[in-house]
């Protein structure tokens, strides 16, 4: 029998488990970022000035893996600016006044679908993306399942919610299991020629008894869905490791994930993408778990995409002057430059640390011990990646590099978590992955040139 | 408001975990087998134990002073170190020579290779076996227990002699380390209590010493006449249990996994009973760990963890 990958027990500190989402009073303007998505930006196709209404488009998608902005309260556009991101690259951000009103505009309405091609659409014209923390927008993935070389029997919904803290996936469980129902309903309907007879398996973590009993609930009589219940380790909702403990399928290298006949799919997106087409309004709202060490009251808040987070703040107060502010979770969210950032389409969490628990260790020399590999989910050699980078000879570099396992790294940061000598051990990973990553594209690039 | 402070994921770390925790749990655990050192052998072995750590200490202290290098005496590691030295040599061991021996561990073993995490062996054993080479007289052989001084010769000598002259040795003699030997390696129940210590908090998995011992227990059996009590006599004289437990398990001079390290013991075990058998000292386990160290980057690339999904 298989072994589930079990990685690494980090405390759980759902301290908002119990906090049913309160809708936040509207906020008095919002700034939506254009990179919300896991692709290209996203092109603004409105002006300082113009007025504009909840759900109307404001920014069209452009190029790959792009998705498009709707404004998220009515108002009037007052600017068309610029943030700094972690990635480094600024974004173009819309700036909206609200005029307190929330006047819903005339082209949302439930869209018309009659096959697949056209609930693709829906999706794409939704903006909908992975709410998980890829920001993969959905329809993309759903249409890469259409590709005829894969056979997608297996739907993973992913509900295993495994970082610390975040609570927004459970909430939305135990909120809206019929739009969990009306997701897989859509699913089977218009995608049935590429799903056929596929298992819809919700993998979620057995310490949310609660939202296991409403699903089971929910998905009595649906033979075709299975509720998966895994164990809480972290990183349980990494899609390699999910599609690993719920299929025993191995995800290999350099494949796309429905090359694994599976598809996976956040519980949330799943759920808002369902109720984006039941009434044809666009994502514009999410819940958004609160907490943190320097948080007073952890709350789940539903809040308007673009609300900033001071705004979030008011609600919940603060104990401690805050040292480090976190989008996502704390294994694998992202440090953000200021408490006016807003919350993007994928904030499923908003963590603040004091500045005591945020303050970084110092980093030591390696002394081999061995936990970074111990508790690497996929078995990389983690302490061997820093060491091969050094190498001098680039092809031996290379192949050292590839030995190392390394370009399957999933980046749940359990390496740098365990780390005794505190080294920056993800951030060497990702390193050595686009390193790796660019190197094959140069020789690619040397191929086509020599056959010319 | 202050600034806020960026920097890449994670944002949380596992709760006390540090070098310096992992070195500080080693030295608690080495505490029972010092004091069982210094009750059995004297206030002699204090002030062995003294001059080796302040050696250790004070070496790695000057040498990145005069390196122009970050100073890491803080890690504790050197301390580690020094202890170890003073447990794996007897009494008879001039002080100066102790001193001489710290030197050697962190500046020559060391030092010279770039500090905590790149020396190649395990610096306690290295010196050890420096001094043994340069000393023998005074290093080889172990100092007679303060209580017995008419039984200078240790029991591995009598052991080594085969099954019926062992017999002359009693099994608890053995565990309580009333015999001659280094300071801390005679006090089998000392070394056990540090064992559970250092797996209880996790710094080593009980599988590593367990193998070097049980490797130890099998050859003697084997090669021993089939005598367990005899086998088991090979597993609690000498430097065993000091060395699985110690030095067997020194991360930066073993292998990274868990495999690799049981690999290490079992070949580290073996020498130690080929070199008692056939070799010209009675005790064979800090050589035996010395050449697993320098086996150890070989043994580490043939005991890689597979990578879930990788392709070659």
């Amino acid at each position: 029998m298989k072994k589930d990958i079990s990685s690494l027990h980090v405390p759980h500190n759902k301290h908002t488990a119990a906090c049913e989402p309160v809708r936040i009073d509207l906020p008095h303007e919002v700034v939506l970022p254009m990179n919300m998505q896991s692709g290209h930006d996203a092109v603004p196709i409105v002006q300082v000035g113009d007025l504009v209404k909840v759900g109307q488009l404001i920014a069209r998608e452009e190029g790959r893996f792009s998705s498009p902005v709707h404004a998220t309260v009515s108002g009037k556009v007052v600017e068309i600016g610029s943030m700094d991101t972690a990635k480094g690259k600024p974004t173009a951000t819309i700036r909206i006044e609200s005029d307190g009103r929330m006047e819903v505009d005339p082209s949302v309405k439930p869209p018309v679908i009659t096959d697949c091609d056209s609930f693709l659409q829906a999706v794409r014209d939704s903006g909908m993306v992975g709410l998980g923390g890829a920001a993969f927008p959905t329809w993309s993935k759903f249409t890469e399942a259409k590709n005829p070389d894969y056979h997608v029997d297996t739907v993973l919904i992913n509900a295993a919610e495994c970082e610390p803290y975040i609570t927004s996936d459970h909430r939305m469980m135990l909120a809206h299991p019929e739009l969990i129902a009306d997701g897989i309903a859509y699913l089977r309907k218009y995608m049935s020629e590429y799903l056929e007879n596929a298992v819809y398996k919700i993998c979620i973590e057995k310490n949310k008894p609660d939202a296991i009993a409403v699903l089971k609930k929910t998905f009595a009589g649906q033979t075709d869905v299975r509720i998966q219940e895994l164990n809480a380790v972290y990183p349980q909702g990494a899609k390699q490791v999910m599609l690993y403990n719920a299929t025993g399928r191995v995800a290999v290298a350099g494949n796309r994930f429905p090359s694994f006949g599976a598809l996976i799919i956040n519980v949330s997106s799943l759920a808002m993408m369902a109720q984006c087409l039941n009434t044809g309004m666009p994502l514009v709202e999410r819940i958004v778990t609160v907490d943190g060490p320097a948080v007073e009251k952890p709350m789940n808040l539903i809040a308007p995409i673009g609300t900033r987070i001071s705004e979030l703040l008011k609600y919940t107060g603060l104990k401690a002057e805050p040292g480090k502010i976190v989008r996502g979770g704390p294994m694998n969210g992202s440090a953000i430059c200021s408490a006016e950032d807003p919350i993007v389409k994928v904030s499923n969490a908003v963590l603040v640390f004091d500045e005591k628990s945020a303050a970084l260790p110092e980093a030591s020399a390696c002394i081999n011990c061995g936990r970074c590999i111990e508790h690497c989910p996929i078995g990389i050699s983690v302490a061997n990646v820093d060491r091969v980078m050094k190498v001098k000879d680039e092809e031996r570099r290379v192949k050292l590099l590839i030995d190392t396992g390394v370009r399957q790294c999933v980046d749940c940061a359990c390496c740098s978590y365990v780390c005794p000598a505190h080294r920056p051990l993800l951030q060497i990973n990702q390193q050595a992955k686009s390193y790796l990553k660019q190197y094959a594209a140069g020789q690619k690039e040397k191929a086509g040139g020599t056959k010319k | 408001m202050t600034k806020l402070l960026i920097s890449p994921a994670p944002h949380i770390h596992e709760a006390g975990s540090s070098t310096r925790r992992i070195m500080l749990d080693v030295i608690i655990a080495l505490i029972p087998a010092a004091i069982a050192g210094v009750v059995i052998f004297g206030i002699s072995a204090l002030w062995t134990i003294l001059v080796c750590v302040a050696s250790t200490v004070l070496s790695e202290f000057l040498f990145n002073l005069c390196a122009g290098k970050k100073q890491t005496v803080g890690d504790l590691s050197a301390v580690v170190t020094g202890l170890l030295l003073a447990l794996n040599l007897s009494t008879n061991v001039p002080l100066w020579q102790c001193a001489l021996g710290g030197v050697f561990a962190m500046v020559v073993v060391k030092g010279f290779f770039g500090g905590i995490g790149k020396n190649l062996v395990n610096p306690a054993i290295a010196a050890r076996v420096f001094l043994l080479l340069a000393f023998t007289g005074t290093v080889a052989g172990g100092a007679a227990p303060v209580a017995d001084a008419t039984s200078s010769a240790t029991p591995l000598v009598t052991i080594n002699q085969g099954v019926e002259a062992a017999k002359a040795i009693s099994l608890s003699d053995l565990f309580l380390g009333t015999y001659g030997g280094a300071i801390g390696e005679t006090c089998a129940v000392a070394l056990l209590l540090g064992f559970v210590y250092l797996v209880i908090r996790k710094v080593i998995k009980w599988y590593v010493p367990v193998s070097f011992a049980a490797t130890v227990f099998v050859c003697a059996f084997l090669f021993g006449g089939f005598d367990a009590a005899y086998a088991l006599q090979h597993v609690l004289a000498g430097g065993v249990l000091l060395g699985a437990i110690f030095m067997a398990t020194d991360y930066v001079t073993t292998p990274a996994t868990g495999k690799g390290r049981v690999v290490f013991c079992i070949g580290a075990g073996i020498l130690t009973y080929l070199i008692r058998r056939f070799g010209a000292y009675p005790e064979g386990v800090s050589i035996a760990i010395l050449t697993m160290n320098l086996l150890t980057p070989f043994i580490s690339d043939l005991t890689k963890r597979k990578t879930l999904g990788g392709v070659k």
